[in-house]
């Protein structure tokens, strides 16, 4: 071999190695950042076909997914929800923190789906067509705590929770305690300011509707202290909560937030 | 001919040409490089290389359009996926397949002898060639993020005002009419993330860095085929690397063996940013880095084993 | 100084193991003076191109050196001074002629309103202002040909290097691009060009040297090796029948011998070019 020839290989194999530490700091990183370390299983594999199999290979895990998702909307459409379940499991198994996938998918389950089997003529009484659809909101209240696991940082599922307790399942204290989580969740992006602001207002009246008046109260107080700048939450809705309860608990007017009906109310910070 | 000859007879003197000494030097040149770059794309896209954006542009649109019976929210994401996907692809086309020819095609029209027989030095008709290639690459990225962008702002703009219609009809509450602003405010954000350009960038790396690659094998070998086989090999090995790790990156000898083949999967941050996990551009900059530190490396080598070549 | 200079010049090329090194070129010295014209003639395979591609650098020597002016044709200041046109020359299709000048000329570090200028007056030299901005996918050979020569003159270099610079030209092309070597000459320009066409490089070149099988086996100036110095050719005109007779028996009687007796013919190449420039409509596609 000639002399450049070696120094090609050489070229190609030295950096290479001095560039290790960079690109295990890139890998680690990788490993915390993306696909919540979801392993492809092979079960997960034969289940989605070579074709898709290979396109994960190329790293289009998204489009994948998204495959995969609107297969399962096909299902929906033909009324096999077993199979649309099945589906739209495997798609969360390959995209473990797309909160969408979670939330859409018990949104399936328990509006949809649950809808559709209580209703179904095939059900032998009205009873049987009631057991099938808690079935159905158990499976969605399970697929939202699987997904809080994996995306215990964002809003979104406690959220998607707190909804199906309270819509579905008319428990408004797990309502409240979900809302309540959603609003304190670490991570909470700029985009969802406003649904969290309504969010707010929802856990205080979970709370009210389980019978913790007072604590929503305190809830709707704390709302109206807020910095009224830095939020766009309604502030008419707020003010008249936290009258209506003041009210309601007849608290004593030197404690009050709007201690006189006819005069000012103290002046928000 | 003609009667000028006459007139040209007066210099007998050579005119203009620089006088050289023994020991005059020709020094390393960018506008040489560039002169070679501008010509190479100019021949590409002469050639109609980017008739395959046509393509591309059908893919945006239908995703654009095909999926109206999903949520605001799923077909944002769709958009999203697949266009980025149908970026990485098209653009991995133009890189392998726009590089594999460049060096084979010069030495089989025999154009190289024209322009090696130039004071030009060897490496700097490399560089042009492939400076070439990369300006071709990354003006492809461009056209297909504006389409993608535009596509993306008119998806917005749809969503956003079918949303206004439908609750126009009707009296809303206070709370209600927050509901319609907060998901406007979602679909806003979903459509204009600025972190897509993150991922636009690190795959335009990633291509430069397959063009390299694809240059390399190209100054060993004058068969196009053989030079876009090799680079789609390389294309596949990188993105083994991820798992390879995983499985058998107990072996200190299998590290150090890994180590030589870039690590193509890190440049594929699309369906992070797509779900909103964030990246920070620190990270972003240590994969550039790690790509042009690669970069770098196959272009010296493709300089060592070219420089050698018999023409 | 020579223009040219080479020392031992050797190349081999390795083929497969089996048939082990072919020996292209074998120990050339070669010299070429400053503003000769110099032919380079031999068979297919004899080593002329790889002669030339050794001038430019684009392959290594195995054994031996050349210089250019002087300046070891390794450096690439070497090719400041040598213009190279390649035996049928390719460019790119999609570039009108200005174009690629324009590209040659920046390549050899020209540029701006001199460049410009150089490219007119290449243009206006090779004939070619016609044609200038049509893409060179619709020029014909003897337009290549021409096109080549402006852009190995682009830079104005004091030698030239022309691989089969009239192969697969016709007869008109031809003369043009003969008339051109001798016009390059005049102006005090070495060119070094090597041909199968022996007729024509009997015209333009002062010397000539034989390659065969890597070695140069031959070499002179052409007039000397091509004159047979014992004998005389004179020509008469007008003169009748009987008086053949007489000159016969004067050239006896001085001495000497009457080898040949015979009508004096002008070449077929003479021919066709008068008989082209009588006919009033033209000589057709030549601009």
């Amino acid at each position: 071999m000639t002399r450049r020839r070696i120094l090609a290989v050489a070229v190609l194999v030295v950096p290479a190695w001095l560039m290790m530490p960079l690109e295990n700091s890139i890998h680690s990183e990788n490993l915390q950042l993306r696909y919540g370390g979801a392993k492809v299983t092979s079960e997960l594999r034969d289940q989605i076909g070579q074709g898709m199999a290979i396109a994960l290979l190329a790293g289009f895990r998204g489009v994948v997914a998204d495959f995969l998702w609107i297969q399962s909307h096909d299902y929906w459409a033909k009324k096999e929800w077993m199979r649309q379940y099945s589906y739209m499991k495997m798609v969360t198994m390959l995209q473990p923190q797309s909160t969408m996938f979670w939330d859409i998918g018990a949104w399936h389950m328990a509006w949809n789906i649950g809808y559709a089997v209580s209703v179904d003529p095939q059900n032998r009484t009205q009873a049987e067509g009631i057991k099938r659809e808690r079935e159905w909101w158990d499976r969605a209240r399970d697929y939202l705590q699987q997904g809080i696991e994996n995306v215990p940082n964002r809003p979104d599922l406690y959220f998607a929770m707190g909804w199906l307790y309270w819509e579905k399942y008319k428990d408004g204290s797990k309502a409240q305690e979900y809302f309540h989580k959603a609003v304190a969740a670490k991570e909470q992006p700029q985009n969802l300011s406003v649904r969290m602001d309504g969010v707010q207002r929802l856990e205080a009246r979970a709370m009210e509707k389980s019978g913790d008046v007072k604590g929503a109260y305190q809830c709707w107080k704390q709302m109206w202290l807020q910095d009224h700048q830095k939020t766009e939450q309604i502030w008419t809705v707020v003010e008249r909560e936290v009258k209506r309860l003041e009210d309601e608990l007849r608290i004593p007017e030197n404690q009050r937030v709007f201690p006189n009906p006819r005069s000012e109310p103290a002046s928000p910070p | 001919m003609n009667a000028e000859q006459e007139n040209m007879t007066e210099s007998t003197q050579p005119s203009g040409a620089p006088a050289a000494r023994e020991g005059e030097w020709v020094g390393f040149s960018l506008s040489r490089v560039w002169a070679i770059a501008e010509t190479t794309f100019t021949e590409a896209v002469r050639q109609k290389v980017y008739n395959i954006l046509i393509v591309f542009a059908l893919i945006v649109i239908a995703s654009a359009s095909f999926f109206s019976q999903f949520g605001t929210e799923e077909q944002l994401k769709f958009m999203k996926d697949f266009c980025l996907g149908a970026v990485s692809v098209f653009g991995t086309m133009i890189a392998i397949i726009g590089t594999a020819l460049l060096l084979p095609s010069e030495v089989e029209n025999r154009t190289i002898y024209t322009i090696l027989s130039k004071p030009v030095r060897r490496f700097e008709f490399l560089l042009g060639k492939y400076m070439g290639s990369v300006l071709l690459i990354f003006v492809s990225l461009l056209l297909m993020s504006i389409m993608f962008g535009a596509a993306l702002a008119f998806k917005e703009q749809r969503m956003v005002s079918a949303l206004h219609q439908q609750s126009s009809g009707v009296p809303l509450t206070e709370e209600q009419k927050q509901e319609v602003h907060a998901t406007v405010r979602q679909i806003r954000a979903e459509a204009f993330d600025p972190d897509l350009v993150k991922a636009a960038l690190l795959i335009l790396v990633k291509l430069a860095l397959l063009a390299a690659i694809t240059l390399l094998v190209s100054t060993f070998s004058t068969s196009m085929i053989f030079n876009v086989i090799v680079a789609v090999m390389v294309l596949i090995a990188g993105h083994l690397v991820g798992s390879a790790r995983e499985m058998w990156g107990d072996s200190a000898v299998v590290r150090w063996l890994l180590a030589i083949v870039p690590d193509l999967g890190s440049f594929n941050v699309a369906d992070d940013i797509v779900l909103g996990n964030p990246i920070s551009w620190v990270h972003v900059a240590k994969v550039v880095v790690y790509g042009l530190g690669y970069l770098a490396c196959v272009v010296a080598a493709a300089h060592f084993i070219f420089s050698d070549r018999e023409i | 100084m020579d223009a040219i200079r080479t020392e031992r010049l050797t190349k081999k090329y390795a083929l497969d193991w089996r048939r082990g090194k072919l020996l292209a070129l074998d120990r050339l010295n070669l010299r070429v003076a400053e503003g000769e014209v110099y032919g380079l003639l031999g068979p297919n395979g004899s080593g002329k191109s790889t002669t030339l591609k050794l001038i430019l650098d684009l392959v290594t020597p195995t054994d031996g050196a050349a210089w250019i002016f002087d300046i070891p044709c390794r450096k690439v200041a070497s090719r400041l001074h040598v213009g190279f046109l390649p035996e049928n020359p390719y460019f790119y299709r999609y570039l009108t002629g200005a174009e690629t000048l324009q590209f040659y000329g920046r390549l050899c570090g020209l540029g701006g309103a001199a460049l410009k200028k150089r490219i007119d007056e290449l243009i206006e030299l090779v004939g070619l202002t016609r044609a200038r901005d049509r893409r060179l996918a619709g020029y014909s050979k003897g337009m290549l040909q021409r096109i080549g020569l402006a852009q190995a003159l682009i830079h104005d270099p004091k030698l030239l290097l022309l691989d089969e610079p009239t192969a697969g030209v016709d007869p008109i092309g031809s003369k043009d691009i003969r008339d051109l070597i001798l016009q390059l000459k005049k102006m005090g320009k070495t060119v070094l060009l090597s041909s199968h066409l022996l007729a024509q490089v009997q015209d333009v070149c002062d010397r000539i040297g034989v390659l065969n099988l890597g070695k140069l086996i031959l070499e002179g100036s052409v007039d000397r090796l091509i004159s047979d110095q014992r004998r005389l050719n004179i020509t008469v005109q007008d003169l009748p029948e009987s008086g053949r007779g007489k000159v016969e028996e004067a050239v006896r009687a001085a001495g000497g011998k009457l080898v040949s007796v015979e009508h004096p013919q002008t070449t077929l190449e003479a021919l066709f070019l008068e008989a082209l420039s009588k006919d009033e409509r033209g000589a057709g596609e030549h601009d």
